[in-house]
């Protein structure tokens, strides 16, 4: 079996539109969350999301490379991956890697917000005018065919789409394929574009906080939607080694379960979530007391919080308190299919730059919330592994494992 | 330390009826699952063909209660993944739930709630929406759906690469099993027709008769094919470790061995050039699955009478298979099931039972192939097969095959 090790990063959300600016704002404790122009949401409940400001594609996306059609989370995902690569030392992409490398990335609305525009358009004039090659790219797969495509790349391709939990999803079950040695070289994430529909469904679900989200905290009243994407390349230990690449961290394990209790609400008791660390553990082959930090779904809701509050008390007993949990949604906002991935980003980051990143807003306790939420500002900290939580819409659980490179052999 | 993946149950609903049995009979006799559409109009349309679901009663599968919150998609999933469990001879309780999950393949999802969920937004404004409505919008609320009514609690996922996602969800199932992060899995594909959607596949030229050349029909691998003709369905394989269905004594109707994946460059909502993506995701399927090609006797294609999928599929089936000597039987089940885009379940459900019966489905639809291939038409065949390979092609360029071996008798 391979070790699969993380030797790039790349990501843009609301914080930053890289990785070195997200491990600054993450440190900063710096909120991405505010006023948003991707589209106008005055006839909206809130008011408030967490945007990748002044995106220009171009600034991100050189020519030649063609970008028309794509999705704004095509695009989001793609210059994310061209930084992933060139801080992976893979830029140009070496034409000798094209043939095995493969794409694995988790989903969300895809390129619903280009699709919404196009349907009102569709309505208004009965379907006469409208172009359906507006649709081209309005399901998220639209993001992993464009990765593969641009770079010339014949690996395994595939995408996840299980809401919040997506892009944790699609690194573990990347992390599988080279640990199989299916390919050396993965490019793997998420992506995931703000958009009306979304916006409206988290809203209409009454989901969301008027004002930035407060996670763990006492007055906390729901989650602040956001837009993200988070790529790693994830590498066989073997063929990083080979091709003398810098190793930021490596990928343990995963577990992914399922609560089989409701569509939107957590299950109370957090069988799910227990499960999906415990089985993310053991899939890594590391034992509860060797944690040092969690990075913690945190979306803000108040089911969720006190729920994973309660699940982590239950894996780790004793030393729960004394372990830091935090919930970088606070600043980057709750980026769904992104989510998983950015939070394994921020993990890799975490590691890389030895600190814990913050939970912000919250200055209001919770007697259902009994943990350290690493409330006062980031931390600095030595930190070997991290366990990072993504629970989704349908019940839908994943942990990751991500740990410290410690040398050894491949 | 790997373990050996046994295919123990076959949930199907589909044009061809729903359960194993009536769906493989119906196969067999040659009977095509198209006919005129019926579930709304398609008179703007120069498509009116379609491959509807029949003979399908949710209520049959589901509980009220559940059904109540489910979309059409949802209740097709969980009415076939009962329909797997059953077969499979397995009851979930609390000593297997955890150990059990899903790997759901779904190219659209449920197009008709986003469409509605949308078309109030879009007119009335956010305040008028549904929050009902809201589960039903993603991807994973059928594998959702299914596990609360089922009762399992393993693995639970979907995966969402349009027309290869069923068989990336079974290749991915195979996985999970083979190394022991699941003890039963049950994995395939399903999707639905619905208005807008079809509306769509229609001004994207992507069904017969495309432009308006020749008349409708699904015509897989033929000369004259003019694009495929949209259907619906859903097969969902039991999937288990061999030894364990072996010491409870269930019926194995075959084994995974292996699977291949692979990509290509292609335009958006295009195909490829050439078949170099689809003879690489083949290759590793062989060669995950330690076979080569002289040792395939029958191939599942994933031909559905498009126009460059099929040319592309026929000639790497030449380049893998060679164009003389002993050469694989090829059936393309499109022909009878129309495209679905993850009829891959369903085909894998077909290739599972041929494997234990001995005996291969025509393809309907074909006259004149593109390619000398050993296509089965008219009638079923009859043979001693050991293995057979399963395609998944999908536009915008990716690929993923998967060997499956019948399964000796233990002595």
């Amino acid at each position: 079996m391979e070790r699969v090790v993380v030797t790039g990063l790349g990501t843009l959300n609301a914080t930053a539109k890289s990785a070195p600016g997200f491990a600054q704002a993450l440190r900063e404790g710096r909120c991405g969350i505010g006023p948003f122009s991707v589209f106008d949401p005055s006839t909206f409940r809130t008011q408030i999301a967490a945007e990748v400001k002044d995106f220009n594609p171009r600034d991100h996306i050189p020519r030649p490379y063609p970008i028309k059609r794509m999705s704004r989370a095509d695009l989001l995902g793609f210059a994310a991956t061209l930084e992933a690569l060139q801080d992976a030392g893979l830029a140009p992409f070496p034409p000798e890697l094209a043939e095995e490398t493969g794409v694995v990335i988790g989903g969300g609305g895809g390129g619903l917000l280009e699709g919404e525009r196009f349907y009102g358009e569709y309505l208004r004039t009965e379907g006469r005018l409208a172009r359906f090659s507006a649709l081209s790219a309005v399901y998220c797969a639209s993001s992993a065919d464009r990765i593969a495509a641009l770079l010339g790349l014949w690996g395994p391709k595939t995408t996840f789409m299980t809401a919040c939990s997506s892009g944790a999803t699609a690194i573990g079950y990347a992390r599988d394929l080279i640990r199989g040695g299916t390919a050396p070289v993965v490019i793997a994430g998420g992506t995931e574009p703000l958009c009306r529909i979304t916006y409206a469904a988290f809203n209409a679900l009454q989901a969301v906080d008027l004002e930035p989200c407060k996670p763990f905290a006492g007055n906390r009243a729901g989650l602040s939607l956001g837009e993200a994407a988070g790529i790693l390349v994830l590498e066989s230990l073997r063929h990083a080694r080979a091709r003398g690449a810098r190793i930021y961290a490596e990928v343990l394990g995963y577990g992914v379960t399922c609560d089989s209790h409701h569509m939107t609400a957590p299950d109370p008791e957090a069988s799910g979530a227990v499960r999906s660390m415990r089985e993310a553990l053991r899939d890594a082959g590391v034992s509860a007391e060797r944690v040092d930090y969690v990075n913690a779904h945190g979306t803000a809701t108040p089911a969720n919080d006190a729920m994973e509050s309660r699940a982590i008390r239950h894996v780790f007993g004793d030393r729960a308190g004394r372990i830091p949990v935090s919930s970088t949604k606070s600043m980057t906002g709750h980026t769904l299919g992104a989510s998983g991935a950015l939070e394994a980003v921020a993990s890799v980051l975490a590691i890389r730059h030895r600190f814990i990143p913050p939970t912000i807003h919250c200055t209001v306790p919770d007697p259902e919330c009994d943990l350290d939420y690493v409330t006062e500002g980031a931390r600095e900290a030595d930190l070997s592994v991290i366990l990072s939580n993504s629970f989704a819409f349908g019940g839908n659980n994943t942990s990751l494992v991500i740990g410290r490179f410690d040398g050894g052999k491949g | 330390m790997d373990r050996r993946v046994a295919i123990t149950g076959i949930g199907i609903v589909s044009p061809l009826g729903s359960g194993r049995e009536a769906f493989g009979k119906a196969l067999l006799a040659g009977q095509s699952g198209i006919a005129p559409l019926a579930a709304f109009s398609a008179e703007a349309f120069p498509c009116r063909l379609a491959a509807e679901i029949r003979d399908f009663q949710a209520r049959d599968f589901v509980s009220i209660k559940n059904l109540r919150r489910m979309d059409r998609l949802s209740a097709v999933t969980t009415a076939a993944a009962r329909m797997a469990l059953d077969d499979a001879g397995l009851a979930i309780t609390p000593a297997n739930r955890d150990r059990t999950g899903m790997i759901l393949g779904t190219a659209w999802g449920g197009t008709d709630v986003t469409v509605s969920f949308a078309r109030v937004l879009v007119t009335e404004g956010p305040g008028s929406v549904n929050p009902i409505l809201v589960p039903n919008v993603v991807m994973n609320a059928p594998a959702g759906h299914a596990s609360i009514e089922l009762g399992f609690r393993g693995i639970n996922t979907t995966v969402n690469h349009y027309s290869v996602s069923a068989e990336s969800a079974l290749a991915y199932g195979a996985r999970e099993i083979r190394r022991g992060a699941a003890d039963v899995l049950l994995a395939g594909g399903a999707d639905v027709l619905a208005p807008f959607y079809f509306e769509s596949l229609t001004r994207f030229k992507a069904l017969s008769p495309l432009q308006g050349g020749g008349s409708e029909g699904a015509r897989p691998f033929d000369l004259r094919r003019n694009g495929p003709v949209a259907g619906e369905g859903c097969g969902i394989l039991c999937l288990e470790p061999l030894e364990a269905a072996r010491e409870r004594g269930a019926t194995v109707y075959a084994e995974i061995t292996g699977s291949g994946m692979a990509s290509s460059p292609a335009p958006m909502t295009g195909w490829p050039d050439g078949p170099r993506g689809f003879i690489l995701a083949a290759r590793r399927a062989l060669k995950a699955a330690g076979c080569t090609p002289e040792e395939v006797d029958i191939v599942f294609a994933a031909a559905s009478g498009g126009l460059q999928p099929d040319l592309l599929e026929a000639e790497g089936l030449e380049r893998i298979f060679g164009t003389d000597g002993k050469r694989p039987l090829v059936t393309a089940l499109k022909g009878a099931l129309g495209e679905n885009f993850t009829s891959g379940g369903m085909r894998a459900a077909a290739l599972a039972l041929a494997l234990r019966d001995g005996v291969v489905p025509p393809t309907l639809g074909l006259e004149e192939p593109v390619r000398p291939l050993s296509v089965v038409v008219g009638q079923s065949v009859r043979g001693a097969f050991r293995r057979g390979l399963l395609n998944g092609i999908s536009h915008g360029g990716t690929y993923v095959s998967l060997l499956f071996s019948s399964v000796e008798e233990e002595s």
